[in-house]
């Protein structure tokens, strides 16, 4: 027995933690779990108010050590924490855009004027349609959870964009996720559907991280290690078989692409953007595609760079069926949640036009696309929660009908909102995609970018068609009215709207900031 | 036999979880077939550790453990959600037992 | 298979062989783990297919100490089969009779091709592992384990190379902890009483006044399934609960008209706008 005594260990040393660079995160962090003690602890009555102020400090808090550490950040970046994450240039543009989206995002969750007591259920134990229920659909009480979980899936964001291996991404992409497949089924009106969306994004989703897992077993195999520089390094100087490579790139990017919603892995966008409670609609469509994105730019660019002539012809294939089903099935829909979910899977063909370009433009263009998307969306959809009848938002596209005439305001904010996703010139959606297609040209891959440019007419069509409804229909006699936003939802759209024409008429300095530096690893 | 085979035998059970998952129209099923893709994985690492010489494969295997088992409970619980409200839609069924 | 069966005798030939112990416990469990992951998807009652997973999970068990992973042995049967699997068959048991399986096909050729698509992907996945790994000469983990230092070692390497992620998962099982409270719990301080609610139930605020009728009991047999009579003979159908299996032929009803094409079947794109307005309660 006395064999099997472990022989004594050496101390384990301390790890040098480079604090100034991560704590952003950890801000996010420690106020997600204080949030879960305020539920705890913090009277019923005030759960709000105070869940409201510490998820606002916080993504305050963070912006501001983000803010400090920027100024001063090491040009080439560095890797942290045993080199499990690397705070370099683009995951610092990445972390700022985030952060914004974020404010954005938990404005539009907290606000609670456009829906008596928010966009959330009071209590999502009671079953629906119960006396309970319609009890509860009364009173005022929303699930203050919603707060530290929204951290938590922020963080998780954060963390997925400067994962240098793969193990740590898999980690944050869980750690993004799951509050997302809670917050899906906790809208207040038509709860049935919101709970079927949360089964179904939960369902898929964990399907897909399934296959990202077994990419990462595989690519384990291969390289011994699943560190993205220690993948490119076996992959350029292996001279092992590889059919584990291609096998654990091809499974980890369906992983990839579902998160991302791209192309034919977008089953569930529809679903869950129709069935969501709306803010979290806006979160999930905004930051989730800005950290899978990043996400991507960083697996393809760090890991699997020397390898590209293999595999960009199926990511071509991807890119085009992703822009071909977003802009067709988006011609077809008569909600205008589904219409821009079919929008946003086609944006993501577009995103991925300028990530296979594999070059520092098509690195800064992407970044800089997923920012004027991030902001557009996150106000488009502020703008859906305010257009209500008495069964809460009136999303089917008929009742939009002839909008302009009863609120001008919203019927013109809306449609520039449009426009920009559209790519028209003066917004910042049109220099997103130039900067995105010319980096795709610069690479050689014109025929890609002359399908995108169709695909973007295409959709630019369904755009206008909103527009055309709204300004020259007439009203329905019974159609919805527009719900005029107390301070947080307003603020939010007007972040959404500033952004937009802002980066439409001035993008340099973003531009610049996008492409000051590659990634570390 | 070499190790190899067991990477064969974990490539079979993660398709057949796949299969699984299409083909299951029971939520909880689907995602139990979830699951097997997860230990599939697993089996993956475990061999991969041996063939690589290195304990990194296992403690990953650790991990994916740890994700399982906070998947699951979300999972259940969101599918539990939705099974309550969908198998009996009135109170009256439900307080049959309180008169 | 028999393809990649020839394929793996060429490869078996060249590489270093396991011992005839490990060959042995490898072909015992492999066919016990392939069983039970094919029972799982064949069986048509849930709690068959989560105690066929059990059996797949146990085998993989072993197979990990076999393996060189003694603890990660270990864990998957007290942990993965233990405590997860029973947590599956705790809410199999909660959701009741409804949890077999309807054998209706959604999707027309749903089956086949998925048959199809896994066959190839299956394909795909073994003779790219079989030709990728043909010369390998495993390293193995003697070193690692020397003394029983597995566990020590995966305790170490945990706190430095993967201690961000070992972090992280904190955040995850916080999440799940409230993921669970908030789907689960409700708050009961402010329950009607027995007064307030019969009142209720005369104001119409319920479906019906009364309780529902009682079954059939003691009348002509002692099952709950037997239903009660009306003062008119006719029999009470809400008397027999609806969890009970009694029950079937009218719940397979409509099961079988919608086999027999009579009323549309589940609509695929369940959250289209018509099935919205039904949801919206």
């Amino acid at each position: 027995m006395l064999a099997l005594q472990p022989p004594p260990q050496a101390p384990i040393d301390a790890p040098q933690i480079e604090y100034s660079a991560i704590l952003p995160v950890l801000i996010l962090l420690g106020a997600a779990c204080i949030g879960v003690l305020v539920e705890a602890f913090v009277s019923k009555a005030s759960r709000w108010a105070a869940q409201v102020t510490l998820s606002l400090l916080a993504i305050l808090g963070a912006g501001l050590a983000f803010v400090l550490y920027v100024t001063d950040s090491p040009e080439r970046g560095l890797t942290t924490l045993y080199r499990t994450i690397a705070v370099d240039r683009p995951a610092l543009f990445l972390w700022g855009t985030l952060l914004a989206l974020g404010l954005g995002a938990l404005l539009l969750i907290a606000d609670r004027t456009v829906e008596r007591g928010g966009a959330f259920v009071a209590q999502a134990g009671i079953r629906p349609g119960t006396v309970q229920d319609r009890a509860q659909m009364a009173s005022g009480g929303m699930q203050t959870e919603v707060f530290p979980l929204t951290l938590f899936a922020l963080s998780g964001m954060m963390i997925f964009c400067a994962a240098n291996d793969l193990l740590t991404m898999f980690i944050a992409l869980e750690v993004l996720s799951l509050p997302l497949y809670l917050m899906c089924g906790l809208a207040r009106r038509r709860r049935l559907i919101s709970q079927e969306s949360a089964v179904k994004y939960f369902l898929l989703g964990a399907f897909a991280s399934a296959f990202f897992l077994y990419g990462l077993a595989l690519l384990y195999g291969y390289a011994g290690s699943v560190k993205l520089a220690d993948i490119a390094n076996a992959a350029a100087g292996s001279a092992a078989s590889d059919t584990l490579l291609f096998g654990g790139f091809g499974l980890l990017v369906v992983g990839l692409m579902f998160k991302a919603s791209v192309g034919p892995f977008h089953a569930w966008t529809p679903d869950v953007y129709q069935g969501s409670p709306t803010p979290i609609t806006a979160f999930m469509a905004a930051c989730t595609k800005v950290a899978a994105f990043g996400g991507i730019l960083r697996v393809l660019t760090v890991g699997f760079e020397s390898t590209s002539w293999e595999w960009r012809g199926v990511l071509w294939v991807v890119a085009v069926a992703s822009m071909v089903i977003g802009a067709v099935l988006g011609l077809t829909q008569t909600d205008i949640k589904r219409m821009l979910a079919y929008s946003s899977i086609a944006h993501a063909g577009f995103l991925l036009v300028g990530a296979l370009a594999l070059r520092p433009e098509g690195l800064s263009g992407t970044l800089f696309y997923l920012l004027t998307y991030g902001f557009t969306t996150l106000a488009a959809f502020g703008a859906v929660s305010l257009v209500r009848d008495s069964n809460g938002e009136a999303t089917h596209l008929s009742q939009w009908a002839g909008l302009a005439k009863r609120s001008p305001v919203l019927a013109w904010v809306f449609a520039f909102l449009l426009l920009a996703m559209a790519g028209i010139p003066l917004t910042s959606g049109f220099i997103g995609k130039f900067v995105v297609f010319s980096a795709g040209i610069q690479d050689g891959m014109a025929p890609l970018v002359v399908i995108a440019l169709v695909a973007s007419a295409v959709a630019a069509f369904f755009y206008l068609r909103v527009i055309v409804l709204m300004f020259f229909s007439d009203p329905a006699p019974d159609g919805p009215t527009v719900t005029v936003p107390g301070t947080f939802t307003t603020a939010a759209i007007t972040l959404g709207v500033l952004v937009t024409l802002v980066l439409g008429l001035v993008p340099a300095f973003a531009l610049d900031w996008a492409g000051t530096g590659t990634f570390a690893f | 036999m070499t190790p190899t085979y067991y990477l064969l035998l974990s490539a079979l059970l993660f398709t057949i979880g796949a299969v699984g998952v299409l083909v299951r129209r029971n939520a909880i099923v689907v995602f139990m077939c979830v699951e097997l893709m997860l230990n599939a994985v697993n089996l993956t690492l475990v061999t991969f550790a041996r063939i690589n010489g290195s304990l990194d494969g296992q403690v990953m295997a650790f991990f994916v453990m740890v994700v399982a088992a906070a998947e699951v409970v979300v999972g259940l619980a969101i599918i539990m959600s939705i099974f309550r409200t969908r198998r009996t839609a009135s109170v009256d069924d439900a307080n049959l037992l309180k008169y | 298979m028999s393809n990649s069966a020839m394929l793996l005798a060429q490869a078996g030939a060249e590489v270093a062989k396991v011992s005839t112990g490990e060959a042995i416990s490898f072909w015992i469990l492999a066919p016990l783990a392939l069983g039970g992951a094919l029972g799982m998807i064949f069986a048509r009652n849930a709690v068959h297919s989560a105690m066929f997973l059990v059996l797949t999970m146990l085998s993989l068990g072993v197979m990990y100490m076999v393996q060189q992973a003694p603890f990660l042995g270990f864990v998957q049967i007290i942990v993965y089969t233990g405590a997860i699997m029973m947590l599956f068959l705790f809410v199999l048991m909660l959701v009741g009779r409804d949890s077999s399986d309807s054998v209706v096909e959604v999707l027309r050729g749903q089956r086949v091709w998925a048959a199809i698509l896994g066959i190839g992907l299956a394909g795909l996945l073994v003779t790219g592992v079989a030709e990728a790994l043909t010369s390998v000469r495993p390293v193995g983990l003697a070193e690692q384990n020397a003394g029983g230092a597995n566990v020590a070692n995966i305790g170490r390497s945990v706190f430095t190379d993967y201690l961000f992620p070992f972090e992280l998962t904190s955040a995850l099982l916080i999440t799940a902890a409230l993921g669970a409270m908030v789907l689960g719990y409700t708050d009961k301080s402010k329950r009607r009483t027995q007064r307030e609610t019969a009142d209720a139930r005369f104001r119409g605020e319920h479906d019906r006044p009364s309780p529902l009728p009682g079954p059939g009991v003691y009348a002509t047999a002692n099952s709950v399934a037997v239903p009660a009579l009306l003062p008119d003979g006719s029999i009470a159908p809400e008397s027999v609960s609806a969890i009970i299996e009694a029950t079937a032929s009218r719940e397979l009803a409509t099961d079988i008209e919608t086999v027999a094409g009579a009323i549309p079947g589940p609509d695929a794109h369940a959250l289209k706008p018509a099935a919205a307005k039904e949801g919206d309660k």
